[in-house]
């Protein structure tokens, strides 16, 4: 007997990936082979990795996979439980702990990823008659944690603390907790917040600091302490939220900052409370990622000599480069075709690098963003630098 | 497929300007006299040699337009070849009713796209014939240019119909303005809203991923606008809210499912309407009955005025009692993009002095989301 349904309950799911597909907006997802290398098989074909977060190349260290094999073979594969039931293994304790030292904090939290700690933590942090501040160009996993919020919302421009302080002033008279956000390294320009005039501003209102420095921690700041080192306010951001997956090499969010924050954080973060904890082996590999930035600082000083030659080169070749103060050097090309057809070109050459185009960015700006590896020789830069000069060429671009 | 764009020159539009004159639509004569200049014909042609630098495959273009002056012309001297003429004025362009006359033809021409060169009664001839049937885009060569469907400058024309062409833009509401002739005539300068044609508008974008984006319709921004809205008339139980004139109000009111006047001011206690279309002193009225009241505005028409423009019944005397305090104002982003400063004109000096002082105005983009936007008064 055929059974007659009311409705078919799977269909959508098809048709809005159809959609996706048509509008070519799907993702293809590309495959490595390798692991994530300087040079990659991606795709069955060998590269010159410029996308990846892996800026120091320590996902590759020995140190930091002795780490991991160590703590797996010591704790097993799993951690057994979420952090706050049976799942926190004096390994997780002791990331904390050197994590604290290392961000010259008071104290700090493990997240299982940075999307976690956001979308975990910014909703507890204000409510009801509260409001949050945002830069207009904050990241994603903000945003979501933000909607998460009965607190109202409000954005300033991009960087403007003048325009951050007529919002500040506007709040003053209206709302209980005033949070600020934002981005502490701006993933698509490369620009840096000026956290310090933030912070400064903040304590003029009585406002909370909150940063996601997801692509400065590693990055910026003495031996890649991230933003707070950078500006010599170590301590002074309320909130100082990153993560071990880009320049740390391996995967989690964290917060740093006073142990009051760290334990309101974890007894209200239900991402926290409600998801297993970090496998032994990730905790292992992220100590030794925090061991080999406070050892090792040729890392950091190589990322740092790799992004001046790139940019310079980039930039002596006629192509603009934009206002990046970090890694991320976007090279600009103006038409969003133009950006898509020179990084497939790009990559049939044996460069990785993504285009980002319009409306990420504005429409004259669409762009090949590259990332900058400390594990890069120069032969290597060489290499990707005379495919930009020879394609950019070929394009009329330069 | 081939894209059918309509091609509409007022030939006269503009003429009035130079030498002084508010308009030409009925001064058509007397700007001659004065010694006045076609403007449109060569706005029109500029536009279009813009229009031809741009990427755009012209041969997937047909052109639907009329003779002479009116459009044939401009579109040949450019270098337009793919041109079907429709309609023929015979004699000399002197009046609206040769635009309306052509507009009754095109109507029926299956256009995609109605691009016009002109002024506010130039388009507001257009909307009347073809209302909401065809989205409309003005290219600016009129005296007054208050409405929302033109482009800042020829280039800037150019550029959105090729990215309405290439399927970038979207369409959305265009609020149609021009001088209140009643009022005009008694010597008094105001402008009023006629209408919400359609016109074409920036997606608004969100992000969905760490790099890709979704573009969302002007109505999901609007949703979220009437969401806010609802919450604060729950939060302010015991006020009266002012509905203002425009498409985003409107849109906002039909959500609540409050009835609404397009074109007017509505009066809403607790979700229900307590006065529909109310002049000045009604709302003087009103505002003794009830004291605590806020208003709903939007920026209307492309200049980005929230008051002074299209809403002539908030009267100094009513925006003083109601208190600058308590004026909300709400917008899309997408409007915001095309007026990134608000402009308010009460026509009282002091009053526009108060908000002059504030500088900047909090304005509502999204559900409990607002950003501070630049406010300039008396500056028209």
């Amino acid at each position: 007997m055929t059974q007659i349904t009311k409705r078919n309950p799977n269909k959508f799911l098809k048709d809005e990936f159809d959609e996706l597909v048509k509008n070519h907006l799907e993702w293809n997802i590309r495959v490595l082979q390798s692991g994530s290398k300087p040079h990659s098989m991606i795709d069955g074909k060998e590269a010159i990795m410029l996308c990846s977060n892996n800026y120091l190349n320590l996902s590759n260290h020995p140190r930091l996979v002795k780490g991991a094999i160590e703590a797996a073979k010591k704790y097993g594969a799993g951690s057994g439980s979420v952090r706050a039931i049976a799942g926190t293994l004096q390994i997780h304790k002791e990331v904390e702990k050197r994590l604290a030292k290392f961000k010259r904090t008071e104290s700090s939290l493990i997240y299982q990823t940075g999307f976690a700690a956001n979308s975990g933590l910014i909703p507890q942090l204000v409510g009801e008659g509260d409001i949050v501040i945002s830069d207009e160009l904050n990241h994603g996993s903000i945003i979501d944690g933000v909607r998460l919020t009965k607190a109202d919302r409000a954005i300033f421009k991009h960087r403007d603390v003048g325009d951050l302080e007529r919002v500040l002033t506007d709040a003053d008279k209206k709302y209980r907790r005033i949070l600020i956000i934002s981005d502490g390294v701006f993933s698509m320009d490369g620009d840096i917040a000026p956290m310090d005039k933030i912070v400064k501003l903040a304590n003029e209102f009585g406002a909370m600091t909150y940063v996601d420095d997801a692509h400065g921690e590693g990055v910026i700041g003495e031996d890649g302490r991230g933003i707070g080192a950078h500006f010599h306010i170590e301590g002074k951001i309320d909130v100082e939220m990153g993560t071990f997956s880009k320049a740390f090499g391996v995967v989690g969010g964290l917060i740093a900052g006073s142990q009051d924050l760290v334990n309101f954080a974890y007894n209200k973060s239900r991402t926290w409370l409600l998801s297993g904890s970090h496998p032994p082996a990730v905790s292992g590999a992220q100590l030794a990622a925090i061991d080999v930035l406070e050892t090792e600082p040729e890392h950091v000083k190589r990322l740092w000599e790799n992004t001046r030659y790139f940019k310079k080169e980039l930039s002596s070749m006629g192509f603009n480069t934009g206002n990046s103060e970090t890694p991320i050097t976007p090279v600009i090309v103006g038409d969003s075709g133009k950006a898509k057809e020179l990084s497939n070109m790009l990559f049939d050459e044996g460069v990785f690098a993504l285009p980002i185009v319009f409306p990420m960015v504005a429409k004259d700006k669409a762009r090949i963003r590259t990332m900058m590896n400390a594990g890069l020789t120069k032969k290597d830069m060489d290499f990707a630098l005379s495919k930009f000069e020879t394609l950019g060429k070929k394009l009329s671009i330069i | 497929m081939t894209a059918r764009i309509g091609f509409l020159v007022n030939p006269i539009a503009g003429m009035g300007g130079r030498v002084g004159l508010k308009g030409t639509d009925d001064v058509f004569d007397k700007a001659v006299e004065l010694g006045a200049q076609p403007v449109a014909p060569k706005k029109a042609e500029e536009m279009l040699r813009e229009f031809l630098t741009l990427s755009v495959k012209q041969s997937d273009l047909l052109w639907v337009t009329c003779d002479g002056d009116m459009g044939k012309k401009e579109c040949e001297q450019a270098g337009i070849t793919n041109i079907q003429v429709v309609y023929n004025p015979g004699g000399k362009i002197t009046s609206a009713e040769d635009t309306k006359n052509a507009c009754k033809i095109l109507l029926k021409q299956n256009l995609d796209l109605l691009v016009f060169c002109g002024g506010d009664g130039t388009a507001r001839d257009i909307f009347s014939i073809v209302g909401n049937n065809i989205p409309i885009l003005g290219i600016p060569a009129g005296v007054k240019m208050h409405s929302g469907v033109f482009g800042v400058t020829t280039t800037t024309t150019a550029k959105i119909l090729q990215e309405f062409i290439v399927k970038r833009l979207t369409i959305g509401d265009a609020e149609i303005m021009d001088l209140d002739e009643a009022l005009y005539r008694k010597g008094e300068w105001k402008v009023r809203l006629y209408g919400v044609a359609r016109g074409i508008v920036e997606p608004t974008y969100i992000q969905v991923g760490k790099a890709s984006y979704e573009s969302i319709t002007d109505d999901e921004v609007k949703d979220e606008l009437a969401e806010h809205v609802k919450d604060e008339l729950e939060k302010y139980s015991d006020w009266l809210f002012l509905f203002c004139a425009g498409s985003t109000i409107e849109y906002i009111a039909k959500k609540l499912n409050i009835e609404h006047t397009l074109l007017g001011i509505d009066a809403v206690y607790q979700k229900k309407l307590v006065g529909k279309d109310v002049n000045e002193q009604q709302i003087l009225t009103l505002l003794k009955q009830y004291p605590k009241t806020k208003l709903l505005l939007s920026p209307i028409g492309a200049q980005g005025f929230i008051l002074g423009r299209g809403n002539l019944q908030l009267s100094p005397a009513v925006i003083r009692k109601i208190g600058v305090e308590n004026i909300i104002v709400v917008a899309t982003s997408s409007k915001l993009l095309h007026t990134p400063l608000l402009r308010v004109d009460t026509g009282d000096k002091n009053l526009d002095c108060l908000f002059a002082k504030q500088g900047y105005l909090m304005v509502v983009i999204g559900y409990r989301l607002s950003r501070v936007v630049k406010l300039q008064t008396n500056s028209y």
